[in-house]
């Protein structure tokens, strides 16, 4: 392979040109691999703020032209069976008025079952006063968030009257209060699904039943599997495209960007290349006196721009990752988004190894112009060329 | 007209090589010519006159207008990049004016090179080539660069890089042009002596007629033509 040793032989040389060409790509690499760290970060600390905390894998519907899901009990026995599937919240949706001392507010009544409820939403998590277990042992009581005890002006051990037209009248006692930091604090109460299911005047019947996975990425399969017992299902991909939207797009920005300045720095290459195949030009012919063909003349120069590209890839990714590593994560100072103030800088290997291999490969693409230059060189005019 | 055949190495049949760009210049002019193995030919001629034209013919370098080129017996012109490529390499050694070393190697390295590019182990051509810049004198200054060396001693790796490979021909263009007579007449003595040795064939374009006066057999080119071919010159 005398090609190679050729190559590495013409960047041993110029060490001075070689090093600013690896330099070049390295911090372009390097940014690109600091980045790709913050946005997987930034991709993880958004789910984990949305999908893994505030919001079910996948939410199950009654069938068509039904109110309710009568049969729940049976279905959460067979949705249990379904690969992956980790806990299952059975919830009663309606809406009440809320009273308190002449205060109102129309609000959305979630009769739900503590436990169950509390594996899938981890709701308990979010309590700031009281006790979210209380539900399950005071009847008729509520659990708030803060906003919507701030406008009735509610505390723990307080009873708010609740009502709705064709609903059953009941007194509910406030036995926590949530803070979620969402909008729903102001306008979601829980209570026991027996206390919904009084006050709508219904029979042990449900609206909704919420799923979590062991796996958000598994939520896609697990929706399928439910809508295929009879009863329509959705993951959260569906229910909330939007998240996946505003990560596709950052992400996509993201690395249209920094990718443009990985071809810029390959085009540095490039041209540095173009200077050696000039400076070269009777070595090339002299080379292909001895009896180098053309073709081992165009690996030769792709062969330099690809380790180029390769050792500046190299560089930047454990750059990039080292000062990922270093930094840890980015504190803003104010929330971005979802409640996100601090972004965690997430390095992972396969992303540098993509990084390595693109850069590796758009380096020998980018080579392949003046090394098919040097080529076609004639050995008569390349030789005697002053 | 031509020689016996077994013994003829190259083979020129009408050559011709005609350079155009709006106004034809004829550099060869139908040239027939027989060369044999183991002859050490000058080819000189005035400044234009075609003789190096002639010179890239032989050498594979450059591709005629018309005509055929018989190397060993088989049609040069009609050859591929690669198989002209390997030609090159296997059979053919090189020798420049100006000896167009590689600056990026030292001298060992560059008389290994047509050994690397023809395949052969990296320590059999590290040893082959040794003992070849041993013969030229240069033993000592085998991890030197060109801009380590004199201008003589750049010229006898060049002439240890023609002939590493064991080429049946050897072609210099002008190579003791650069240097003083002393060393001229140096590299001309190597040369003669190499092809006594080896039994390769020597062509070699000059403008030195001392020096042209010494070889076997003086072809003059003048306007793209042989104008004179001594062949006798070895019985003086």
């Amino acid at each position: 392979m005398y090609e190679l040793f050729i190559a590495v032989r013409h960047l041993t040389s110029r060490r001075r040109q070689t090093i600013f060409s690896v330099l070049a790509v390295g911090l372009a690499v390097m940014m690109l691999m600091w980045s790709q760290a913050m946005m997987v970060g930034f991709t993880d600390e958004m789910y984990s703020k949305t999908v893994d905390s505030t919001m079910p894998h996948v939410t199950v519907e009654p069938q068509e032209d039904e109110d309710y899901i009568h049969l729940y009990r049976n279905l959460i026995r067979n949705i249990n069976e379904i690969d992956g599937v980790v806990s299952i919240s059975p919830i009663l949706t309606g809406t009440a008025t809320f009273e308190y001392k002449g205060k109102n507010k129309n609000v959305v009544m979630q009769g739900i079952r503590v436990e169950d409820h509390d594996s899938v939403m981890y709701i308990n998590d979010n309590i700031i006063d009281g006790n979210f277990r209380d539900l399950e042992i005071s009847p008729n009581s509520v659990v708030v968030g803060d906003a919507l005890a701030e406008k009735l002006d509610v505390e723990i051990g307080d009873t708010i009257d609740a009502s709705f037209p064709e609903a059953n009248p009941t007194n509910l006692k406030v036995v926590g209060i949530y803070d979620s930091r969402t909008p729903m604090d102001e306008t979601l109460a829980f209570t026991s699904l027996s206390t919904v299911q009084d006050f709508l005047g219904v029979s042990d019947v449900v609206t909704t039943i919420l799923v979590r996975g062991d796996d958000r990425e598994r939520a896609q399969a697990i929706s399928g599997k439910i809508d295929a017992l009879g009863y329509p299902a959705s993951s959260w991909k569906e229910t909330n495209p939007e998240i996946i939207q505003t990560l596709k797009m950052e992400s996509t920005s993201n690395t249209i960007t920094l990718g443009l300045i990985i071809i810029i720095a390959s085009f540095g290459i490039v041209s540095t290349l173009f200077m050696v195949v000039m400076e070269k030009t009777k070595e090339i012919g002299m080379l292909m006196a001895m009896g180098v063909s053309r073709r081992s003349i165009l690996i030769i120069f792709v062969m330099e721009s690809g380790i180029l590209g390769l050792l500046g890839a190299l560089i930047g990714v454990m750059l990039g990752a080292m000062f990922a590593i270093y930094m840890g994560s980015y504190n803003y100072g104010f929330e971005v988004m979802a409640g996100i103030s601090t972004i965690p800088f997430v390095v992972r290997i396969q992303d540098a190894v993509i990084i390595v291999l693109f850069t590796f490969l758009l380096n020998l693409i980018a080579g392949i112009y003046p090394a098919s230059r040097a080529s076609k060189l004639k050995p008569v005019e390349a030789i005697g060329r002053d | 007209m031509f020689d016996d055949v077994s013994d003829i190495i190259i083979q020129i049949r009408n050559l011709s090589k005609i350079y155009g760009d709006g106004v034809e210049i004829k550099a060869l002019d139908a040239i027939d010519l027989d060369i044999k193995r183991g002859e050490f030919i000058a080819i000189v001629g005035p400044s234009g006159s075609g003789k190096s034209t002639l010179l890239h013919q032989i050498g594979i370098l450059d591709t005629p207008t018309s005509g055929t080129i018989l190397l060993k017996g088989i049609d040069i012109t009609k050859m591929s990049d690669k198989q002209r490529s390997k030609m090159r390499n296997e059979e053919l050694g090189f020798i420049f004016q100006y000896h167009h070393l590689l600056p990026d190697f030292n001298a060992l390295e560059n008389v290994m090179m047509p050994l690397l590019i023809k395949g052969t182990k990296r320590s059999k051509a590290k040893k082959m080539a040794f003992e070849l810049l041993k013969e030229v004198g240069l033993e000592d200054r085998i991890n030197h660069r060109t801009h380590q060396l004199s201008g003589g001693q750049n010229q006898r790796v060049a002439i240890a890089r023609a002939l590493v490979n064991k080429p049946s021909i050897v072609i210099g263009d002008e190579p003791t042009g650069n240097l003083d007579t002393k060393k001229s007449d140096s590299i001309y003595e190597l040369l003669r002596r190499l092809n006594k040795e080896y039994n390769q064939t020597f062509i070699l374009v000059t403008h030195d007629e001392r020096m042209a006066a010494k070889t076997d057999r003086i072809i003059r080119i003048v306007d793209g033509k042989i104008a004179e071919d001594s062949k006798n010159r070895k019985d003086f």
